[in-house]
């Protein structure tokens, strides 16, 4: 299946096993990865598929399988990519906070496979059971933080030129 | 004999711009030329009445060439590299322990590169490459500042076609980048590496390549199957003068590339 | 004077043999260096005769003093810890590594040595220096291609000197380095003064040492002056002002980076480096390459250096050891410790100079003491 989410799922037999492989839910109990089948749809995607753009309702999100997807921002006269994601990601993190808005765009920068999941029915499986909720939180912490520390390490800039060991007094 | 170690001259065969502050020398010798340099290991060069620096060896030759990749960032390597074609340097060495790739094979050797360090990993990948038979999977993971900062560019596309999987990614992309974009560790999870079978050099800063050895021990490669590159101040080369110690080891003899079993609980101590 | 002298053989000599003994040595064609009377202190110069030896002359020594006195006897070897140390024979402070001269695009580089270095005799080695010239042998003797220090090395003839008399500051006895010289020694002189009496018992150590003992006016030792030499000597190690822990240094070393006691250290030095710069074994060396005005002749230079300087670790901008309790638990730790896992052996030879010499009088037996403390207190405090 092709193109954009309707969020119509339409769960198979191994939906959960398919994505209880996926790097991001690792771990994740079966009865737990059978509530999100229910929500999820794999996906394929052409390079230059956008999947959403800044300002827009994070009504999905996806775990990316395979390919490339830059996140970005749009400026005038450029595209400003913040950096690229790939196999085991999680693509999107603004449909977990409020106002459930993306800060970023995304744009498939190769042929792109996911698991395309439907927000709002996740949150609501995630107010039902905390139990879920408590789980899927944790792995979006990691992952955030995981982002948080490599963001912070880029921008020490450790590749710019400090003044070698070479040259001493 | 009661000879000092004198430098060996070296005639600048060529020179290519890697970046706008990195150069690599092509150099021939002149004198005798320096014992076989294992890739890890350095010289000490010498550019004449303004000093010498250690400097990594990036590629030898057949007929006794050295490829040293230098930047500017003293009056030394200012000095050498402003040095063109037909420019005497000196060289000493090679000193210091090596990368170790016959070590790896039978496994997947992974490259881990940040900035200019992929310049000391460059002659353990053109070895690796050399006999590529003996590894399974050469999986290289290049971290550069920005495209224009990407060392040996312009010998991507031979690696591949040699056999070996390169993945670049960048600080700062710029126009028309499409690569990735982040920092080398986030390239690790999708390596899908083996473990069991991989062995890893490092090279780059000290903390990239502290966080690249922390995730790859998180991913299960034990800690003597990381090699890293360390760096202090160095004078002499020969272990006589002090200056590279870092707790018991003497960089120039004991390193520069160190396991990282023996590494982690010395770059754990501040100030050392 | 009719048994032959050899390796292994004992004499005793009057305190008069030694003009012959300084004439058989020049007659071989030794420089003899020793200790003199010189701007307050006892210092290591040429000695052109027995007379420039400090016959009479004492230290008092504490932590951050020195001062010369007076003995009550003619004693002319009773004294330790000057300010300086045979490494400066052996290791000069500054030398002229290289010379290299541009011309016609080309450079010539040359080592401009032409004469063999002088031939030194080391008259008055202690027991301790002696240990501490093996080893900076260890460091700097061997390998990669520092034959200049090989050279200079291989000339030398060693008088050493045992102690009878240990300094307030010494404690080589518990380093395993003295009282008593180790091998390594030409001669070794044991120094016997009472009353009118002014003796030196010689042990012979090497057949260089035997010849040049072979000219020199001798009687063979009694066993009672032979005992009484070695009782005093095995008493001094009785004396000792201080000493170090037995064993463990290394491993206290090892597990002391994150002591508390490095801030209390540092708080009183003032990383001046007279520790580095008096100690027989520190070692560290910086080099500087200079050219003349025209820039056609250059010139690189070694010269002493301490890792208590801010640039001895510079890199990459900065230094990596920026404080100075960072600074002085490098060089303990160094000196005491991963000096072991450089050379094979521990670095220091407790001559006590460093204790002499600092401004400030840091002991370093005090610091280990007070670290092994801190160990211990940290080991009972993690046992549940």
């Amino acid at each position: 299946m092709t193109g954009p989410g309707t969020g119509v799922s339409q769960p198979s037999a191994g939906a959960g096993a398919e994505l209880g492989g996926h790097a991001f839910l690792r771990g994740l109990p079966d009865s737990y990865l059978a509530v999100l089948a229910g929500t999820c749809r794999p996906t394929a995607v052409r390079e230059g598929y956008r999947f959403f753009t800044e300002g827009d309702t994070a009504s999905l999100f996806w775990l990316i399988r395979s390919g490339q997807v830059a996140l970005d921002l749009d400026s005038p006269g450029r595209s400003l990519i913040v950096e690229t994601l790939g196999k085991g990601d999680l693509l999107g993190l603004s449909w977990l906070v409020p106002p459930y808005e993306w800060q970023f765009g995304a744009v498939a920068v190769q042929d792109t496979t996911a698991f395309e999941l439907d927000a709002a029915a996740v949150r609501a499986a995630c107010d039902a059971d905390p139990g879920l909720g408590y789980a899927l939180l944790r792995r979006a912490m990691s992952a955030a933080s995981s982002r948080l520390r490599a963001a912070r390490i880029r921008m020490l800039d450790l590749y710019a030129a400090a003044g070698g060991p070479q040259d001493a007094p | 004999m009661t000879a000092p170690v004198l430098p060996s001259r070296y005639r600048v065969a060529g020179r290519h711009d890697e970046t706008h502050d990195t150069v690599t020398l092509d150099l021939r010798p002149v004198d005798q030329p320096i014992p076989v340099c294992q890739p890890g290991q350095f010289t000490m060069l010498y550019a004449f009445g303004i000093g010498e620096v250690p400097v990594s060896v990036s590629g030898t030759g057949p007929d006794a060439e050295l490829a040293q990749t230098v930047r500017a960032v003293g009056a030394v390597t200012r000095a050498l590299c402003a040095a063109g074609p037909g420019r005497l340097l000196g060289v000493r060495g090679p000193y210091g322990t090596h990368w170790d790739v016959a070590s790896a094979a039978g496994g997947d050797l992974l490259i881990v590169a940040g900035g200019i360090g992929l310049a000391p990993l460059r002659g353990a990948l053109v070895t690796a490459l050399r006999h590529r038979d003996r590894h399974r999977r050469i999986v290289v993971l290049i971290g550069a500042r920005t495209p224009a900062e990407l060392v040996f560019a312009r010998e991507l596309a031979q690696w591949r076609r040699a056999g070996a999987e390169v993945e670049v990614t960048v600080d700062r992309p710029t126009d028309g980048w499409t690569g990735h974009v982040g920092v080398v560790t986030q390239l690790l999870g999708r390596a899908d590496l083996d473990p069991a079978r991989t062995t890893a050099l490092i090279c780059g800063p000290e903390v990239m390549m502290r966080l690249t050895a922390r995730d790859l021990l998180a991913l299960g490669i034990p800690a003597h199957r990381i090699r890293i590159s360390l760096e202090r101040n160095m004078r002499c080369g020969v272990a006589e003068c002090g200056h590279c110690q870092l707790g018991p080891l003497l960089l120039c003899r004991d390193g520069p590339v160190v396991s990282y079993e023996v590494a982690a609980p010395l770059l754990a101590i501040r100030e050392l | 004077m009719n048994d032959a002298i050899r390796p292994g053989s004992t004499r005793l000599l009057a305190a008069a043999a030694l003009d012959p003994l300084f004439t058989s040595l020049h007659g071989a064609g030794y420089t003899i260096i020793g200790p003199t009377v010189r701007d307050g202190a006892i210092v290591l110069d040429e000695v052109a005769a027995p007379s420039d030896l400090p016959f009479g002359w004492g230290v008092q020594l504490e932590p951050g003093g020195y001062r010369l006195r007076r003995r009550s006897d003619t004693a002319a070897f009773g004294h330790s810890a000057g300010p300086q140390s045979w490494k400066q024979f052996l290791h000069p402070p500054r030398e002229k590594l290289w010379s290299a001269r541009l011309a016609d695009g080309t450079f010539e580089i040359g080592a401009d040595q032409d004469e063999a270095p002088p031939r030194l005799a080391f008259f008055g080695v202690r027991p301790c220096d002696l240990r501490a010239i093996e080893i900076q042998d260890q460091v700097l003797g061997g390998g990669h291609g520092n034959s200049r220090y090989a050279a200079r090395r291989e000339g030398i003839l060693i008088v050493a000197v045992n102690c009878t008399e240990p300094g307030e500051t010494c404690f080589c006895a518990s380093m395993g380095t003295g009282p008593q010289a180790g091998p390594g020694y030409d001669l070794a002189l044991t120094e016997l003064v009472t009353g009118d009496r002014h003796e030196f018992l010689v042990d012979v150590g090497t057949p260089a040492g035997a010849s040049v003992l072979a000219g020199v006016p001798h009687t063979p030792a009694s066993g009672t002056t032979l005992d009484g030499a070695r009782t005093a000597v095995a008493g001094a190690a009785q004396r000792m002002g201080r000493s170090m822990p037995a064993a463990g240094l290394h491993e206290l070393m090892a597990g002391s980076h994150d002591a508390a006691r490095w801030n209390d250290v540092a708080s009183r030095c003032l990383t001046c480096g007279n520790c580095t710069l008096a100690c027989p074994t520190c070692f560290c060396t910086s080099v500087e390459d200079v050219t003349d005005l025209s820039g056609d002749h250059a010139e690189r230079w070694q010269h002493w250096a301490s890792c208590f300087d801010l640039d001895f670790s510079y890199l990459h901008g900065g230094p990596v050891r920026a404080s100075e309790p960072s600074r002085y638990r490098q060089w303990l730790t160094h000196k005491l410790g991963t000096w072991h896992d450089q050379f094979g052996s521990s670095g220091c030879v407790g001559c006590g100079r460093c204790i002499v010499w600092c401004p400030v009088g840091i002991d370093i037996t005090e610091e280990v003491a007070a670290l092994q403390a801190e160990a211990q207190q940290r080991e009972s405090g993690s046992t549940p």
